[in-house]
């Protein structure tokens, strides 16, 4: 009995220092030391992280984490930043609000110039508040809400992804003047904000074009049934042009493979959750066609030069190809952060928050301008458009919508 | 009246599955009193062997055996580590090593796969489906419901007609009379472990290939669909939670397919009253359970 108890509590002990002591060591690129002590010296310049390496935000979080250690160590190959050397520190915000938020205080006592903040609104904000209240820059690597603007969190925050305002018009607009699709119907999953947030948009700029939706359905995560979603899409009066589906893995693969099953031939579209390997991989040739999603980018050399090169920089680093293009958006972090200091010539927080504003800055993720803090900061970004055809992914161009709903 | 075939059919295929997991998770209750929170895990660990075995191209039916192996193995072996251990202490105590599994195979499958979903190949016959008067019937579906019919058969006249299973059944009656009979309660309590383990290993095969992808939290639903089910249908007796499942079925489609189109997005809210409603009038559950003493170390 003993020993049976033993055995757990080495296993869990393994398991935490695996799950928590590793990821400051993992987290630091760049300085060799990694004691706090030369944090705040003065041929350093910390940036701290509170990406999420476990929990529910893990997913999206992890591979940013991945993304902006490898933007550091390109930055310090090429000599670093106002002639001194970046540091990435990044402690685990383990999907918990008020983790983030502490370890936000906690980088920033440790002499961070500036944040990263988690990407997602409810778990990326408390960051940024932390980042404001010291004066310093916060920017979420990819929370797409509206309310990830300077009016709600200050005028020093920003978030690297287009609002989700701009990813369901994009899609919207795209699916309407592009394709000449004309009816649409919108299944929403209604577990998390996002989702719901996207459809609304979609459905928003769909009808501001005027294009006509047929109905509206709803699923939610963890379901795992769409039979009668699925009955009623079927009995429709008049079948649609194509179906816009806003969830995300992996029920999401359920869903389409349940729609293409029941013999729905009908395009599918949906918005940047879409962006994952394991979706085509999961519906296979056989149903993975015929379906299209506006994300941040595409991690081929058709979305431009730099990609190409932050691929082979990246299998150089880790000896594969990246297996989620969300990597792209904590390389794009890092780079406007050392953009904009080097633009303003400073850390001073204020500074650089300037030099963010109303610069368009050429990345990864396509060309991005920041409005200015009076008008909250709003990203205007190209979505870049992809599809799946016969079980893989294919590059539809970058496609900036020309009018987005407020959100 | 082909609408209500067709939500019958569907009914039908979402309830034994729900029937299913509620199964496992009352097989451990009946005899400790305990919710065993790692229970949707055991379901994830299914997706994962799945997962690990798809490599080398053999075939499907393999491919489920291991999982239900799998799933069977790690039951008993959270049994034998971490749940044995602190039996004599409290329920509390039960509980929360539950938990702590739970936690520990979640975040386990985090760290040596990956916190994002992966793929597992689902053989492609079970994508097809049958069409017969207008009527359309996936062989997920079908498939669903055969094996879930033939487990409950197999799992009934285990019970009644083995040694083992009447051992089951009067430790869920009495555990400390059976024990002053002579029978030993490791080996009983084990075997539940076992039982349980192999129908979440089912659960999770049938889970997972409707899906298509496994990830890390892929047993929170399940867990929480068996818990309702089986506190809903009664919770001392395996009768209860294969009704309780049924009607947890029937209620999430029948309310998703008849419910107008506004409140669509309140169905759970909907499903959550009536399970209210039913403690209300019943609060033992719509299937009273017989005699049960209070739980013993």
């Amino acid at each position: 009995m003993r020993t049976g108890l033993r055995t757990v509590g080495v296993i869990a002990m393994v398991l935490l220092a695996a799950a928590c002591g590793a990821d400051p060591n993992a987290g630091t690129a760049g300085a060799t030391g990694g004691t706090q002590g030369d944090a705040g010296s003065s041929d350093v310049i910390t940036i701290g992280a509170a990406l999420s390496l476990t929990g529910i935000q893990a997913p999206l979080d992890e591979p940013g984490l991945r993304g902006a250690q490898l933007a550091v160590k390109h930055l310090n190959e090429q000599g670093g930043v106002l002639g001194k050397e970046i540091k990435l520190v990044n402690l685990d915000g383990k999907s918990d609000p008020v983790t983030v938020g502490n370890n936000a205080v906690q980088l920033i006592s440790e002499g961070a110039k500036a944040i990263i903040a988690p990407c997602d609104f409810d778990f990326g904000s408390p960051a940024s508040r932390e980042a404001q209240s010291a004066g310093l820059v916060g920017i979420s690597t990819c929370a797409s809400s509206p309310l990830y603007n300077s009016d709600n969190l200050g005028d020093k925050q920003f978030t690297l992804s287009m609002w989700n305002t701009t990813m369901g018009a994009a899609g919207a607009e795209w699916a309407y003047t592009k394709q000449g699709w004309k009816t649409a119907y919108v299944v929403t999953d209604t577990f998390i904000d996002y989702t719901k947030s996207l459809s609304k948009y979609f459905i928003e700029t769909y009808k501001h074009l005027g294009g006509q939706v047929l109905g509206e359905d709803t699923y939610t995560q963890g379901d795992q049934n769409f039979s009668a979603q699925l009955q009623r899409l079927k009995t429709l009066p008049q079948q649609p042009e194509v179906i816009f589906v806003s969830s995300y893995m992996p029920d999401l693969a359920l869903i389409v493979r349940e729609i293409r099953s029941a013999g729905i031939t009908a395009p599918i579209m949906g918005g940047d959750s879409y962006d994952d390997p394991e979706l085509p991989k999961a519906l296979g040739d056989r149903f993975g066609d015929d379906i299209y999603y506006a994300t941040h980018s595409y991690l081929s050399d058709q979305a431009g030069s730099q990609v190409a090169e932050f691929l082979g920089a990246y299998q150089k680093e880790h000896g594969k190809e990246p297996d989620t293009a969300m990597v792209t958006t904590g390389y794009d972090v890092v780079m406007v952060l050392a953009d904009a200091m080097k633009r303003a010539g400073s850390t001073d927080g204020a500074a650089v928050a300037k030099a963010m504003e109303n610069n368009e800055f050429s990345l990864l993720t396509g060309k991005l301008t920041w409005s200015e803090a009076a008008k909250g900061h709003e990203p205007d970004k190209e979505a870049a458009m992809v599809s799946v055809k016969d079980g893989k992914t294919a590059f539809e161009g970058w496609f900036r919508p020309g009018w987005a709903p407020q959100p | 009246m082909q609408t209500f075939l067709q939500f019958i059919l569907n009914a039908l295929s979402l309830g034994s599955i729900y029937a299913l997991m509620a199964l496992g998770l009352v097989i451990v209750f009946g005899i400790l009193r305990l919710v065993n929170f790692a229970y949707g895990e055991l379901i994830m660990v299914a997706g994962y062997a799945w997962f690990a075995l798809q490599g080398p191209g053999w075939p499907w039916v393999l491919l489920a055996v291991g999982a239900v192996i799998a799933a069977g193995v790690v039951s008993v072996l959270t049994e034998r580590v971490a749940f044995r251990p602190v039996r004599s202490d409290s329920l509390n105590a039960m509980l929360v090593t539950s938990f702590a599994v739970s936690t520990l195979l979640q975040n386990s499958a985090l760290l040596l796969v990956s916190p994002r979903a992966r793929a597992v190949e689902v053989p492609s016959v079970l994508n097809n489906s049958i069409e017969f008067g207008g009527l359309r019937l996936g062989v997920n579906d079908l498939v669903t419901i055969v094996v879930c019919g033939a487990v409950l058969l197999a799992l009934g006249a285990l019970l009644r007609r083995t040694t083992l299973g009447i051992a089951l059944r009067a430790a869920a009656d009495d555990f400390r009379m059976l024990r002053l009979l002579g029978v030993r309660a490791d080996k009983v309590i084990a075997t539940a472990f076992a039982i349980s383990g192999v129908l979440a290993g089912v659960v999770g095969v049938l889970w997972i290939t409707r899906i298509g992808a496994v990830t890390p939290t892929v047993g929170a639903a399940p867990l929480l669909i068996a818990l309702i089910a089986v506190v809903v249908g009664g919770m001392n007796g395996l009768a209860g939670s294969i009704v309780g499942g049924y009607l947890l079925g029937t209620l999430t489609v029948g309310l998703q397919l008849f419910l107008p189109q506004e409140v669509l997005a309140f169905r759970d809210a909907f499903i959550f009253a009536v399970v209210i409603i039913v403690l209300v009038l019943r609060p033992q559950g719509l299937v009273k359970g017989r005699y049960s003493a209070e739980r013993v170390a």
